[in-house]
């Protein structure tokens, strides 16, 4: 299951990044490391991207980054 | 500046009040510019770090006897060597070593936050924390133990609430002494556990056989990390030997991805730390952001509330710049150039140097101001769309539809503007922290009509199509938002290869900015735009005005240096339906203001009538009279242009008197095809100079001017080609 797979609402707990380099680093820097909780809160209203809540703080990502980050159900 | 070199010496020369160099360091949001704003107001300079178009900010003055000299980092959330702000951060701190750091921490995100700081600590500099917004902090129930953060990092923490000024006099007191007395110095180091302490221990007694460079703890935990920038400086391979030794157990023990382990380390380094340190409040309050976001991010409510939103900050933007840009317009054009030839002819200068004087120089100085008033209120709205934290929701509502065509969500701000006027467009591109996004977005913003191309259209319309100027007017402007779109995919496949930046934004919560804040970025702008641009623009215009009239006294324009210019490039029009010298003439000087394009037909067009004004020139005090009332006349105009929705100043173009000859001869010398492909040309070929001088002040070269002239020139007399040889083949012409 991805980050993507995930309804506003629901909660997950990030197992893995798939990607790699300046990306990866982003994301990490972001929060979004292993063991880390996310709830996702929305989706913008075209879909695209999306709201998540994250080290305390709200962090909004495309669903194509979103869907390379693997988490388990929290 | 200098080198300073904290190595040695220091300690013994304190006593001598030497000069301090302070790095201010933060997350974006966390009010670093606001603190900043606030210590150092009006001592703030302005420039640009070396090489990038990346803004800094830096203030030299004296506290406490002491000369201190603040240098502003670009806000960024980690110092790892891919992104420009966050190499210009670290960059800075490794080479220039500055003799402390404030770093400025977001109270009411202690944990992302923190992992900064755990980064700025491993440089092993003096380090004092500004836990800023502490209010805000407290008002949530956040209660943060500061001697416990200041215990375990071995720094001193500062309670500060910058947009009251709160804690900023010990703040700085705090980094001076911690600057100075070495013995307070206790910013020893975090442990990171001891897997990687064993491997640092190990690369940093295995470097000196491998390197000259400074060994620090900084640089043997960057070559753990293979740090890409590092390894390059320090011309050791990722391969080394001894890094393959000194990590080995780390790789065993943790994965292969040491640059993950780290991050993973310093978060948690960072969480455990809040959870010590931080008490949260029993029952979370939903929170004012989260409350206003229900709104503005709803699922039906977002896209109306961000287009009423794009409306007002369109609206406001020009409709209170435009009066006073007539204003300064009217005192330019009027006065000052009357009384400038007055006082010329006194002297008996020759024709040539009046006209050079007042139409060159004054006229430049005019074209140079008129832009001031839109750039101003320009800046004031993105800078409050920023601070309030609406910015990036803008840009989050906004992502899917400007992703689909290579742009970022934050393009839109920057292309909606460019309907009004192009050049604070191309300024309102800051918002886009990416280059490449930036660029593009530059690029493409020429491709919406402004307000000065539609007197053009009127024109052409009211003579060929005014039974349905409407639609034709849409049509055009459709037809440079259809061309964005392809010319923004084309780019995409070209120019910009490779994949786009990842959208990965915050959406801070929603703060009130402060006024203050607020007219010191406006003002910045402003003033930066006078010096840089302003230069060129006033150098540009008198070029303009020799092609004009030189040589001097010829009887008819056809003879001057434009229209011998004109006569040469005109055959190349003659395949797009209006290949006389006149349209290349006012095609040429198009380029000044596309608006003169109907003016200068009026002048090639119909031969000059002398008309002497026989009217009464006003008295030098009755025009100083009229300059102030009718600058107070501005003022009421632009609080009117706010509250009335309906007068579109930018958008209505005046129909007078004198166009109506100008009209008749149109007629005669186009047809309704090329008419039309002429108003396409007019809306597609290269901007103004203003907007490409612009572009080069952005991005600090003319790269991007040069391209947008090249792509434009070509798109222009393509599509005016399509037009009319495609109409004439389905027999419109």
């Amino acid at each position: 299951m991805t980050l993507a797979d995930l309804k506003p609402g629901q909660c997950g707990i990030i197992t893995k990044i798939n990607v790699s380099g300046a990306l990866k680093r982003r994301l990490m820097d972001m929060g979004v490391v292993s063991g880390t909780t996310v709830r996702v809160e929305k989706v913008a209203p075209l879909g695209d991207p999306m709201e998540v809540h994250i080290k305390s703080y709200q962090l909004s990502l495309r669903r194509g980054e979103a869907d390379k980050i693997d988490v388990e159900a929290a | 500046m200098e080198m300073k070199s904290n190595t040695s010496g220091k300690s013994r020369q304190d006593h001598e009040k030497k000069d301090l160099i302070i790095a201010v360091a933060g997350n974006p949001n966390a009010g670093k510019s606001t603190l900043i704003n606030a210590i150092a107001g009006s001592r703030l300079h302005v420039g640009n770090w070396p090489g990038v178009t990346v803004e800094k900010r830096s203030a030299s003055f004296e506290f406490k006897g002491r000369q201190i000299t603040l240098v502003d980092l670009p806000g960024t959330y980690s110092l790892s060597p891919y992104t420009q702000e966050e190499v210009i951060a670290r960059d800075y701190l490794v080479t220039q070593k500055p003799d402390v750091i404030i770093n400025v921490v977001d109270a009411t995100n202690l944990e992302r936050n923190l992992y900064f700081t755990m980064q700025l600590l491993e440089l092993n500099i003096p380090l004092v924390m500004a836990l800023n917004m502490h209010d805000e902090a407290l008002q949530k129930g956040l209660i943060i133990d500061t001697e416990k953060i200041s215990a375990m990092l071995g720094c001193t923490v500062v309670p500060t609430v910058a947009t009251r000024r709160d804690g900023l006099d010990r703040l700085l007191e705090q980094a001076v002494s911690f600057a100075t007395d070495p013995e307070n110095h206790t910013a020893g180091h975090v442990s990171y556990g001891e897997d990687i302490e064993k491997a640092v221990a190990t690369i940093l007694s295995e470097l000196p056989a491998y390197s000259s460079v400074p060994h620090t703890r900084w640089l043997a935990l960057k070559l753990l990390e293979a740090d890409v920038q590092v390894m390059q400086a320090s011309g050791i391979s990722v391969n080394a030997p001894f890094l393959g030794k000194a990590t080995r157990h780390l790789r065993a023990a943790h994965g292969e991805d040491l640059e993950a382990l780290m991050a993973d380390t310093r978060y948690a380094l960072a969480a455990g730390l809040t959870r010590e340190a931080l008490q949260k409040p029993q029952k979370r309050k939903r929170e004012l952001t989260e409350r206003i976001d229900a709104v503005v991010l709803n699922r039906y409510l977002g896209i109306p509330v961000f287009l009423v939103a794009m409306w007002l900050i369109f609206k406001l933007t020009f409709d209170i710049a435009g009066p006073f840009t007539d204003w300064l317009d009217g005192v330019v054009a009027g006065p000052l150039t009357r009384w400038t030839s007055t006082l010329m002819a006194l002297v008996a200068a020759p024709d040539w140097t009046i006209s050079l004087v007042t139409e060159g120089i004054i006229g430049g100085v005019g074209a140079v101001l008129v832009f001031l008033p839109p750039i101003f209120a320009m800046m004031f709205f993105i800078t409050l769309l920023e601070a309030s934290g609406y910015m990036a929701r803008a840009a989050f509502v906004m992502d899917r539809v400007m992703h689909a065509i290579g742009l970022h969500g934050k393009s839109f701000i920057p292309l909606l503007l460019g309907f009004g006027c192009n050049v604070p467009a191309v300024y309102a591109t800051r918002t886009l922290e990416n280059p490449r996004d930036k660029a593009l977005t530059a690029l493409l913003i020429p491709l919406m009509s402004c307000g000065a191309r539609l007197p053009v259209y009127v024109v052409f319309t009211g003579v060929f199509f005014a039974a349905y100027a409407g639609t034709v007017l849409w049509s055009l402007y459709i037809l440079g938002i259809a061309l964005a779109v392809a010319v923004g995919w084309l780019f995409k496949k070209t120019l910009f290869r490779g994949e786009s930046p990842a959208f990965i934004m915050e959406l801070p919560p929603y703060r009130m900015p402060t006024m203050k804040n607020l007219m010191i970025h406006t003002w910045e702008k402003g003033k930066h735009y006078l010096i840089k641009a302003g230069t060129w623009i006033l150098a540009i215009s008198v070029f303009v005005w020799f092609g004009l009239n030189m040589p001097w006294g010829v009887e008819s324009k056809k003879d001057s240096y434009l229209g011998i210019a004109s006569q040469t490039i005109a055959p190349v029009f003659a395949p797009l339906g209006f290949g006389t010298w006149e349209a290349a003439a006012s095609l040429l000087t198009g380029i000044v203001a596309k608006e003169i394009v109907v003016s200068t037909m009026g002048q090639v067009y119909i031969p000059e009538t002398e008309e002497e004004e026989n009217q009464e020139a006003p008295t030098v005090g009755e025009e100083i009279k009229e300059i102030g009332v009718s600058f107070i006349g501005a003022f009421g105009n632009a609080a009117k242009n706010v509250f009335s929705t309906v007068g579109v100043a930018t958008m209505s173009a005046e129909e007078d008197e004198e166009t109506a000859g100008l009209r008749s001869v149109i007629a005669k010398a186009f047809t309704p095809l090329s008419a039309y492909a002429f108003m396409a040309f007019v809306l597609l070929y290269l901007p103004c100079f203003i907007v490409l001088v612009a572009m080069r002040h952005e991005f600090g070269s003319w790269k991007w001017a040069g391209v947008t002239i090249a792509y434009q020139t070509a798109l222009a007399w393509t599509v005016a080609f399509v037009i009319y040889q495609g109409g004439r083949i389905i027999g419109l012409g």
